[in-house]
């Protein structure tokens, strides 16, 4: 009997042993690194949604060159630490094609090492911070800097608008600080005069202190950065105290979530960011539908900007006819593509040049506003 | 006006912080230990306040409840988590503690998902003005609640028996129990009211950001300990004042100092410069 049972599993072993390379070969793996828990669990969930939707999307039309895609989900916390062994994983054991981030800069930043050093291409979906594609050339960004951002939001406050007498709340993280250094790099250039400057950390949520001075200053615009975590809840305390100037925000407002939050008090506030949610254009205006259906809640940024990562990935590979990492790289450099979040294009140092979509929230929603279409002012660094 | 401003922000700050750390020194003042789970009980305030005001559309209604469940839970914790290892070195209770917190923060994500809830219909969001001052019905809501909470708190403990046995309890729990006091009732009675202020806690802080999340107890879970440490372990009234007198710091701290610090550094840095003056806190015990 003893023996029997030792056989039965012996052959359990060389079945799985046997299906388990077959069915690999059968998948192109896509790997992909977000925060599902933790402080960053719901963008972590949004991006990861989003990618999903893209492997399903390219799936459901016949796959890659004639395979099916495999996302390949770890869970990041959007911590260094957790994001090396991922990397390290999504290599060494599942063999992925291309790693994709879906994470913030501080995880991200640490996995494009490890994918640079085994030469396998990577996508930062939404992390901004400059040196994540400073990395080498297999690492790319398909989200604008923070710098870049900050200029267009300096544009848009001084010459679209006319603000001239501005405040700006900063967000003390990688995120708030460069978007803050574009936006007081061009502020002179748009006759912008900042009369007041502020930061909060991350874990705030009570902006009284701020708010009380703010309204002493009497400014024309606010310049605030954040998330819809944080945004929502300091929008709110300006519009209670009084405060009625307009608030011009980023893409971390990016979300149905901050209106929620915000209530009322959202109505009118501007943001710089990558998805246009009027947008007649095909590709975003059906991934704005399909996510929907699929994930049941609104779809925002970060949603787009993992849904724009899997496509760009799968648009190499389909261009390089192959799962060799050096012809995805080749391909990946050439890419023309367009998704959800505009048309992408990579420059020598893998950053994204597309245009900066303006959005306003008016009755509950966020619509369109404007577009920054300047590509001097958005181009982003070479090296 | 600036200054007035930030001066009543910083007691609104304060008067939060007191809710949070009276519970904490409690127990510190009783059993010696470091209850950092009760910050996990802070967001369930947060989060039962929220939920129950949703589905009854009264905050009237909810808050008693919430705050009544709060403290219910907060007898279990004590049961389950700190009874079994009272023998055990204080580090022991410490370490379960923060297992019990991060624990209770992972399943708030798991039960109420990772997004954070909102009201449906945030209560409390009318505005007064008082020569040139605005304030919110919330923010003045919190002000009159905590004092008026911790007032009658302060007056039963010096005024009920139940109140006497406590404070007997707190000195010298051998010396209580030889006289006839249940210790183990003043205990539940402890961690019931501690908590159930913590969980007011967090329904105002909801009420104030029209939001909950599963990380909210973060900052307080080492804040209010901060606040205990400044006004003298286990001292309630030191508490108090060391919970308003951080509070305007922070607040006057955000703008005159706030490019170099943020505000959890102007604390630290706050109650380092304190207990470097007053190594035993701003008002020890005796």
């Amino acid at each position: 009997m003893k023996r029997r049972i030792e056989v039965l599993m012996l052959a359990c072993c060389l079945v799985a042993w046997l299906i388990n390379p077959a069915m690999a070969a059968d998948t192109i793996k896509i790997g992909f690194h977000a925060p599902l828990t933790g402080f960053a669990a719901s963008d972590g969930k949004s991006a990861t949604e989003g990618a999903t939707l893209a492997v399903k999307q390219i799936n459901a039309a016949g796959g890659v060159l004639g395979n099916p895609l495999e996302l390949v989900v770890y869970d990041d916390e959007a911590k260094p630490a957790q994001a090396i062994p991922i990397a390290n994983k999504l290599i060494g054991q599942d063999k992925v094609v291309v790693g994709i981030s879906g994470s913030y800069s501080g995880a991200t930043r640490s996995a494009a090492g490890i994918f640079q050093e085994a030469k396998i291409p990577y996508i930062s979906a939404y992390g901004i911070h400059p040196d994540i594609t400073r990395a080498g050339e297999y690492v790319f960004r398909t989200s604008f800097l923070g710098h870049i951002q900050g200029k267009a939001g300096a544009k848009l406050l001084g010459e679209m608008m006319g603000k001239k007498k501005v405040v700006t709340i900063t967000l003390q993280n990688d995120f708030g600080q460069s978007l803050a250094a574009g936006f007081e790099e061009m502020a002179p250039t748009y006759g912008i005069a900042i009369v007041g400057a502020y930061q909060y950390s991350i874990k705030d949520r009570q902006f009284g202190a701020i708010v009380a001075k703010v309204k002493a200053d009497n400014p024309e615009a606010i310049y605030a950065s954040g998330y819809y975590f944080t945004a929502g809840p300091l929008v709110n305390q300006l519009r209670a105290a009084g405060v009625t100037c307009p608030i011009i925000g980023q893409e971390g407002y990016d979300s149905q979530k901050f209106i929620e939050i915000a209530g009322p008090a959202a109505e009118g506030v501007i943001i710089t960011t990558s998805l246009d949610r009027d947008s007649e254009v095909p590709e975003t205006a059906d991934f704005i539908r399909e996510f929907e259906a699929q994930a049941g809640f609104k779809a925002d940024m970060v949603a787009a900007s993992g849904h724009t990562a899997v496509m760009v990935a799968a648009d190499a590979i389909r261009r390089a006819g192959s799962t060799d990492s050096d012809k995805v790289l080749a391909a990946m450099k050439t890419t023309d593509l367009k998704v959800s979040t505009g048309t992408i294009r990579f420059n020598a140092l893998g950053e994204v040049m597309k245009a900066v979509q303006v959005q306003v929230v008016k009755d509950g929603n966020w619509h369109h506003y404007a577009v920054i279409d300047d590509p001097e002012l958005l181009a982003p660094p070479e090296k | 006006m600036l200054y007035v401003e930030l001066l009543i922000q910083g007691l609104i700050y304060g008067c939060m912080y007191a809710m949070i750390a009276v519970g904490l020194t409690l127990v510190y003042g009783l059993l010696r230990i470091l209850h950092v789970a009760h910050a996990g009980l802070f967001a369930l305030g947060g989060y039962l306040g929220l939920l129950l005001t949703n589905a009854t559309g009264s905050l009237l209604l909810s808050m008693p409840l919430a705050a009544g469940l709060v403290g219910l839970l907060g007898m279990v914790v004590y049961r389950l988590c700190y009874q079994p290892i009272l023998d055990r070195p204080p580090y022991v209770a410490l370490i379960a503690s923060i297992g019990l917190f991060i624990a209770m923060e992972e399943l708030f994500r798991l039960i109420f998902g990772p997004y954070g809830l909102t009201y449906t219909h945030a209560p409390l969001q009318q505005l007064f003005r008082f020569s040139g001052v605005t304030l919110r019905a919330v923010d003045l809501a919190i002000v009159v609640g905590s004092v008026s909470l911790l007032g009658s708190l302060a007056w039963l403990a010096k005024n009920t028996r139940t109140g006497i046995a406590w404070r007997a309890t707190v000195d010298d729990p051998q010396m209580a129990g030889s006289f006839g006091i249940s210790v183990l009732k003043v205990r539940y009675l402890n961690f019931f009211i501690g908590s159930a202020l913590a969980g007011i806690g967090g329904i105002f802080i909801s009420l104030l950001s029209n939001l909950v999340e599963p990380t909210m107890g973060g900052v307080p879970s080492y804040k209010a300990l901060a606040i205990i440490v400044l006004g003298g372990l286990g001292n309630v009234g030191g508490t108090l004042i060391a919970s308003l007198v951080l509070g305007v710091v922070e607040a006057f701290g955000t703008i005159f100092i706030g490019d170099y610090l943020d505000r959890d550094a102007i604390a630290f840095g706050f109650l380092i410069l304190v207990l470097m003056i007053r190594p035993q806190g701003l008002f020890a015990r005796s």
